[in-house]
């Protein structure tokens, strides 16, 4: 998973990829991948076995680390 | 020597108070005389161990920048020589005494500069992959600027050892946090576009996508798209820049083709873009206004605001809250889920500001890295 330093240097960021589908609504979250980005087609909805897209990248703090 | 009642030592001819005296004398002459030395002293360290976080910052962004086009660039040759060029290139202003036609001027100079990097960058790679050469040209951008702040910090450095200028290092200790800041959000960019991530910067462009999925995009200039779509009786005209590209597009250009080349007559222009946030503010806030919300160097905002002035088209903008740091780095949870918000209000202006049958112009403005449209 890709990782960069948080504000404070003391938490790693991970990326996140939003699928979402546009049928239903259902978003599923996956670690990112190179060659990701917003709109791209995601795979099929684990809902309504709909295509999904891209709808956000992301990243949030993971625990810090000690 | 003999004891005083109350057991202190005392030598005859050496008396302890006056050697007291005799010290905070010596030391008030010295601070009163060499304060100032000190203190150049005490500065010139802090900015000596600053200028060494900077010297090893550009090197790695140089590092990173070269890695990047041998790695994924596939560069037939060494690049290093042509980087270490490129590093150095400088881009002259125009002269200001006579500021008539400025912008026009400095517009030229800045479109010669793009083009002629872009050119030399597909040059050096051996592909023309339009994300790794858009990747490649934000990765000598970073490289070059962390290369000038060490040149300006370095030269302001060695200046005021040389003339022993007590105010030159005062000043410069003073900025050094600032300066160390910035080079490391700088830095800290380095990743997110070698892997291609949308910043967050890109938060315009990723609202205004919502608008266009689905809908017939054209290039309406140059690394800028167009699509046009309807929203509640309304005809909307949505542009942002050629994504998944690192590219921020040209919408003052495209906004002036609109309304002065496609005769659309908006009834209003909303532009979305990320802002500079203050000390104290939360990352993700929205806040809304009036005006060109376009940052750079002014060519892009005097070209809108020419163009809505002359149409007398209003302009508003709705701007997401974020440091510099989170502006050029991977796109952070709260800017990301700011998007949904911004749709809402971005809907909400649209309704209050305009009527069915109207025509709108909607920017989202920023640099478009992982975001398509």
């Amino acid at each position: 998973m890709s990782s960069v330093p948080g504000n404070d240097k003391k938490t790693k960021l991970l990326v996140y990829t939003i699928e979402e589908c546009p049928a239903c609504g259902q978003k599923t979250k996956r670690a990112f991948t190179v060659g990701d980005y917003v709109t791209k087609d995601g795979a099929k909805c684990t809902k309504c076995s709909n295509p999904t897209r891209i709808s956000l990248v992301y990243a949030e703090n993971s625990k810090p680390s000690r | 020597m003999f004891l005083l009642p109350n057991g202190v030592l005392q030598v005859p001819g050496f008396d302890t108070t006056s050697l007291i005296s005799l010290f905070w004398i010596g030391f008030i002459l010295i601070t009163f005389f060499y304060q100032t030395r000190l203190q150049s002293y005490l500065a010139l360290n802090d900015i000596s161990r600053g200028l060494n976080k900077l010297t090893a910052m550009k090197d790695k962004a140089r590092k990173e920048a070269i890695d990047y086009l041998v790695n994924v660039g596939k560069a037939p040759a060494d690049p290093t020589q042509r980087v270490d060029q490129f590093l150095d290139y400088v881009t002259i202003m125009p002269v200001d005494i006579d500021p008539a036609g400025l912008v026009g001027k400095i517009d030229h100079i800045v479109t010669t500069n793009n083009d002629r990097v872009r050119a030399e960058i597909g040059a050096l790679l051996n592909q023309s992959n339009p994300v790794t050469v858009s990747i490649s040209e934000n990765l000598l951008e970073v490289a070059t600027s962390l290369n000038m702040i060490h040149k300006i910090v370095r030269h302001f450095y060695l200046l005021g050892k040389k003339t022993n200028s007590y105010f030159t290092l005062i000043q410069l200790q003073m900025l050094m946090p600032m300066i160390i800041q910035e080079a490391d959000a700088l830095l800290n960019a380095v990743d997110s576009f070698k892997m291609g991530q949308p910043v967050g910067d890109g938060i315009g462009p990723v609202v205004v996508s919502r608008y266009m999925a689905g809908v017939e995009k054209r290039v309406i200039a140059k690394d800028t798209v167009m699509a046009i779509t309807e929203y509640k009786g309304r005809k909307l005209y949505v542009l942002k820049a050629d994504g998944p590209m690192a590219y921020v597009g040209q919408p003052g250009v495209a906004i002036k083709k609109v309304i002065e080349e496609m005769g659309v007559k908006p009834s209003a222009i909303v532009m979305i873009d990320a802002a500079l946030k203050l000390e104290g503010e939360k990352t993700g806030e929205i806040a809304e206004g009036v005006g060109a919300a376009i940052g750079g160097i002014g060519v892009e905002k005097f070209q809108i605001e020419e163009a809505a002035t002359k149409a007398k088209v209003p302009l508003y903008a709705i701007l997401v809250k974020q440091s510099i740091l989170e502006a050029i780095t991977v796109m952070r949870k709260e800017i990301a889920e700011a998007a949904d918000k911004v749709s809402q209000v971005l809907n909400r202006v649209i309704e209050e500001k305009t009527k069915e049958g109207d025509e709108v112009l909607v920017a989202g403005i920023g640099n478009t890295l992982g975001v398509a449209q």
